[in-house]
């Protein structure tokens, strides 16, 4: 009877059988290579410069950008009750020099006796704040260099080249497996897809080590979780490969723009008036000319391309929300940013694009509560959601159906539950490690490489790649919130905050809408979900990571400190 | 700075959100994900509404279907056609509630490799079914519509259970098309799905309930006249029987005397007793339910009180349940539950493995010794023991009048008597004629069958 049963063991099936074992500890090894340093790496305390009062006190000035003020919460508190809760903000540049600006206090600021504004700092200056005189005193650029060399530095070139040695071995056993399985004619399309994905690394580490920089952890985790749609990409539509290549390197190009734009803080500034214009833009363009699909108002069809601009606009979002210091503590700005994301709130409701305007709702709470800090206005803000998914709810049925079925999708398996159930019976065929690449059906169900791709991973791949997936995701975020109190400026923090809020934010509607445990809402995974604009905005927004990492020299994002640092490595 | 590095742990609240969740779907997964996987239309399990995957065999290991990737069906084709109600069409018109009872024992499931099998191979489940058998049964039933069936009293195996009008799933005939009435309930799987007029073996049922209620009633006689007059009604016989003892009356199947034997026992108990011996109950095995009979005598007239007492009237029996009666009648007054999946294996490991059922005690033993005299003496005096060589095989003949004009349904109900050959089996040939004349040929040649089987 045994000949019955055991259906001749090609090659094929000792391949796949390998491959389900060797995949996941693969994936587990590199993501825990990856993620071990952007979890654990020290942030020491910085002393950038003392500010000597005219008592002989000296006060140790810690970041790049400190509040000045009575406030506890100030960094640089001066109890006298002259000085305002929050009285002005101490600012450093790249180049060394510094500025103090007034915000909004009641007695104001006065340098060498002059009322300011906002003023740089020449030595000697002596600066008066309540009545008490001060002078700011940089430390020397010896110091600067010691710091520089104490700092934590970006992981070494040869863990940067081991990882993504690591991947590219990951990368070859997934492709093999798919283009064994698979059809002819898709063949070179995969192939190419994988190949791309793999020269593209290569290429960037390259970059990044003749530019100097070490660091590249982040943009391999990105790298992983790009090879992981591909093939969702090779599972369900393996022609599309190239299309979904192309969007890749579009957004790596985007990735380095905007890294680039966000290297010197004051062409950052410049940039995110361009990039308000720009993101409100896209909103109305789409609003104009954009095309109606599956109830949303999203689509932006050219020719033969379809974008979705609105994904386009989370990264300008992101760049708007951003704000440094010395502007950030004057309540004016609040304002105009709320006026700001008001407008791009009523575009998105005209679009009747819900899982889109959820997720720039998210985004607006995370810049809102880092700028003013306050759980009222957060209170408001969610009150105000209240009203407007009541109201958005009552005016599309199309997102009350998809409430109505949620954590009831057994009950109807053929209509409203039938891309759930389904994901969850591939999900639970596909085990911890997988049917193999290929191997499986979610293919025939609507949305498999993007609405639920973790779906069509979890049956090919197993649970545990999948939860690997949603972990490095995790780490990003949580890198970017350690990486907050070292940061440079506020511009960045915030920046690199929201932006990895807005992926997590993604993965969570993605991720548990798929499998019911939230209502399904039609949100894209980050980077792995197949769709051009989508990878685009992951990448835009991963820049704002990168921007954030002050490791020493370990992002492309962030200046080398000139000169100064390279005499000492 | 320290005010927004210190704000930035909102972003730690979604992580913390999105790993809750993930932590909430995992304990999820760990409980449920054994239901998702056999859920119905579960594609890695199911194809439509019909079970995808694993290997199905016959009781010594002929491949009857091989389930994975599209099915594959026996090679033989009246071996395709005589299993196809067990084993579900390729586009779910017939379904295979047995094979979907076990799609989790089929399917395999663990959490670590899901449905996973290396190279694909997936259950192997064996049914008690013997091809040759079905084969066998198919040939004898030709292309009358009807059901057949054997099954093990003792340990509740179906050797055989073949139902027709059927079709080759690898040649699926024009059935919508058809408009000769050939294919009329083709889909339906007769001997658990269907009900019959049993006519003459419900006689069967009304002796062993005068038997338990009738005292003396061995030591009475009976005469027939041709008629029986109640009022002005009357029940009538094929032939003038004069007068008889009980158990010739039962071997002339007179229906004068059985019409006088059911009024004795009384409609209210004659219903009573059906429901004891469980003749009108559904069974349920392997996940399947079988039809429900009808007896309804209590508030009845005397002359249906008596038709119903020869199974006519409005009685109505599945052949499954009627067969499973039989055996109780073989097994001393208990009964065994029929059962068609033997063992599923999913590689080297055993996921399910067939218990034999008991029921509760339908009769007194001396009851069932009775009837297994009377049951006996039918064949060896009356239907003829050259019918099953080699066979002790006790029996009643039925023809069962279903009006329209049509010819009566011929039934046959019995079992062998011999330790090694503990058969009951059922034989239902619809609109054919006389129960002995078709049926006892039709028992003779799967009896035959089954003996081969069991002796090899």
């Amino acid at each position: 009877m045994t000949d019955l049963l055991n259906a001749e063991p090609t090659y094929i099936y000792v391949y796949i059988g390998f491959l389900r074992y060797i995949a996941p500890v693969l994936a587990v090894i590199l993501l825990f290579r990856c993620i071990k340093p952007l979890l654990t790496f020290r942030r020491e305390p910085e002393i950038w410069a003392w500010l000597c009062l005219s008592d002989g006190t000296k006060l140790p000035i810690t970041h790049w950008e400190n509040v000045i003020g009575r406030s506890k919460r100030s960094d640089i508190v001066i109890n006298a009750a002259t000085v305002s809760k929050t009285h002005g903000v101490l600012t450093r540049y790249d180049d060394g020099s510094w500025s103090i600006a007034d915000t909004d206090s009641s007695d104001g600021i006065l340098v060498n006796g002059e009322k300011i504004d906002i003023q740089a700092l020449q030595p000697e200056d002596v600066i008066t704040i309540g009545g008490i005189e001060m002078k700011l005193q940089p430390i020397s650029r010896r110091q600067e260099a010691q710091l520089a060399k104490m700092r934590t530095k970006g992981s070494s070139f040869v863990t940067g080249l081991s990882n993504v040695l690591l991947l590219t071995v990951f990368q070859v056993l997934c492709c093999l497996g798919y283009l064994m399985g698979g059809q002819a004619e898709t063949a070179r399309s995969v192939l190419l897809g994988f190949g791309g994905i793999v020269l593209s690394q290569w290429l960037l580490l390259l970059f990044n080590v003749c530019i100097r920089r070490t660091s590249f952890e982040v943009e391999t985790i990105a790298f992983f979780l790009c090879t992981m749609g591909m093939a969702a990409v090779a599972a369900v539509c393996p022609e599309e490969a190239l299309k979904q290549l192309l969007a890749m390197e579009i957004g790596l190009a985007g990735f380095l723009v905007i890294g680039w734009a966000l290297r010197d803080l004051e062409r950052a500034k410049k940039i995110r008036y361009l990039a308000a214009v720009a993101g409100i833009g896209f909103l109305v363009i789409t609003l104009l000319f954009g095309k109606e699909y599956y109830g949303a108002k999203n689509w932006l069809v050219i020719g033969s391309f379809s974008l979705q601009p609105s994904e386009l606009s989370k990264v300008c979002f992101v760049f708007v929300g951003a704000s440094a210091m010395d502007r950030l503590v004057k309540k004016r700005n609040l304002i105009l940013f709320i006026v700001y994301s008001v407008a791009v709130c009523g575009c998105l409701a005209l679009m009747n694009d819900f899982g889109t305007a959820l997720i720039f709702f998210i985004a607006f709470l995370v810049i809102a509560y880092l700028r003013s800090g306050s759980i009222g206005t957060l209170a408001l803000a969610l009150t105000a959601l209240g009203f407007a998914g009541v109201v958005a709810l009552k005016i599309a049925p199309h997102a009350l159906q998809r409430f109505a079925s949620w954590r009831h999708i057994w009950e109807d398996p053929l209509g409203a539950g039938y891309q759930q159930t389904k994901a969850l019976m591939c999900m639970a065929s596909g085990g911890l490690l997988g049917m193999g690449p290929g191997r499986g059906w979610m293919k025939n169900v609507f949305a498999a490489d993007s609405d639920v791709v973790i779906a069509t991973i979890t049956e090919e791949w197993g649970l545990v790649m999948t939860a690997m997936i949603i972990v490095s995701i995790a780490a990003l975020a949580i890198f970017t919130v350690r990486s907050a109190s070292v940061g440079r400026s506020s511009f960045y923090t915030i920046g690199a905050c929201t932006a990895s809020s807005i992926l997590v934010a993604q993965t969570i509607l993605n991720a548990l809408g798929t499998v019911d445990v939230l209502p399904l809402t039609g949100v894209t995974f980050p980077f792995l979900s197949n769709g051009g604009s989508s990878m685009i905005c992951a990448w835009g927004l991963l820049a704002f990571v990168k921007a954030a990492d002050t490791r020493q020299n370990a992002s492309f994002a962030v200046r080398l400190n000139k000169g100064r640092v390279d005499s000492h490595e | 700075m320290n005010r927004i590095a210190g704000r930035a742990g909102i972003t730690l609240l979604l992580v913390l959100i999105l790993i809750a969740g993930l932590g909430f779907f995992a304990a999820e997964f760990i409980t449920e994900a054994d239901g998702w996987v056999v859920f119905p239309g579960s594609p890695h399990v199911y194809n439509g509404n019909n079970i995808d995957c694993g290997v199905v065999t016959d009781r010594d290991g002929m491949l009857l279907a091989d389930l994975r990737n599209g099915r594959v069906y026996a090679d033989a084709a009246d071996l395709r056609m005589s299993t196809v109600h067990w084993l579900g069409d390729r586009y779910g018109s017939i379904s295979a509630p047995a094979l979907s009872n076990y799609a989790a024992q089929i399917a395999g499931f663990d959490l670590v490799n899901g449905v996973y099998r290396y190279g694909n191979t997936g259950g192997m489940v064996s049914l008690t079914l013997s091809a040759q058998v079905q084969q066998a049964a198919l040939e004898a039933l030709g292309d009358r519509k009807g059901t057949v069936s054997v099954y093990n009293y003792k340990t509740g195996e179906l050797l055989c259970a073949v139902t027709t009008p059927t079709y080759d799933p690898d040649n699926v005939p024009d059935i919508e098309g058809d408009t000769t009435g050939v294919y009329d309930g083709i889909y339906v799987n007769r001997f658990t799905q269907s009900t019959y007029t049993p006519g003459s073996i419900f006689k069967i049922v009304t002796l062993a309930a005068a038997l338990e209620t009738v005292e003396e009633i061995q030591q009475q006689r009976f005469v027939c006249t041709g008629s029986y007059a109640l009022g002005s009604d009357q029940i009538t016989c094929e032939s003038t029987h004069g007068e008889q003892d009980l158990k010739t009356a039962f071997r002339n199947s007179c229906n004068c005397a059985f019409a006088q034997i059911a009024l004795q026992v009384g409609g209210e108990a004659l219903e009573q007793y059906t429901k004891q011996f469980a003749v009108t109950d559904r069974i349920a095995f392997d996940g399947i339910t079988t039809a429900a009979g009808n007896f309804e005598a209590a508030d009845a007239a005397q002359i249906n009180v008596a038709w119903s007492g020869v199974g006519q009237y409005n009685d109505q029996i599945n052949p499954c349940a009627f067969l499973t009666f039989i055996g109780a009648i073989a097994g001393d007054g208990k009964g065994t539950v029929p059962y068609l999946v033997d063992r599923i294996k999913v590689g080297k490991e055993t996921t399910y493995s067939a218990e034999i059922v008991k029921q509760d005690r339908i009769m007194s033993v001396s009851t069932a010794q009775v009837l297994q005299e009377y049951l006996r003496s039918n064949v060896e005096q009356r239907y003829g023991d050259e019918y099953f060589p080699g066979l002790q095989v006790c029996a009643k003949t039925g023809t069962a009048e279903v009006g329209g004009g049509q010819k009566p349904h011929a039934m046959l109900a019995g079992y062998v008597m011999d330790e090694a050959y503990p058969l009951a089996f059922m034989v239902c040939v619809e609109n054919a004629g006389y129960g002995g004349t078709v049926c006892l040929p039709v028992a003779s040649r799967v009896l035959a069958a089954c003996k081969l089987v069991l002796d090899s």
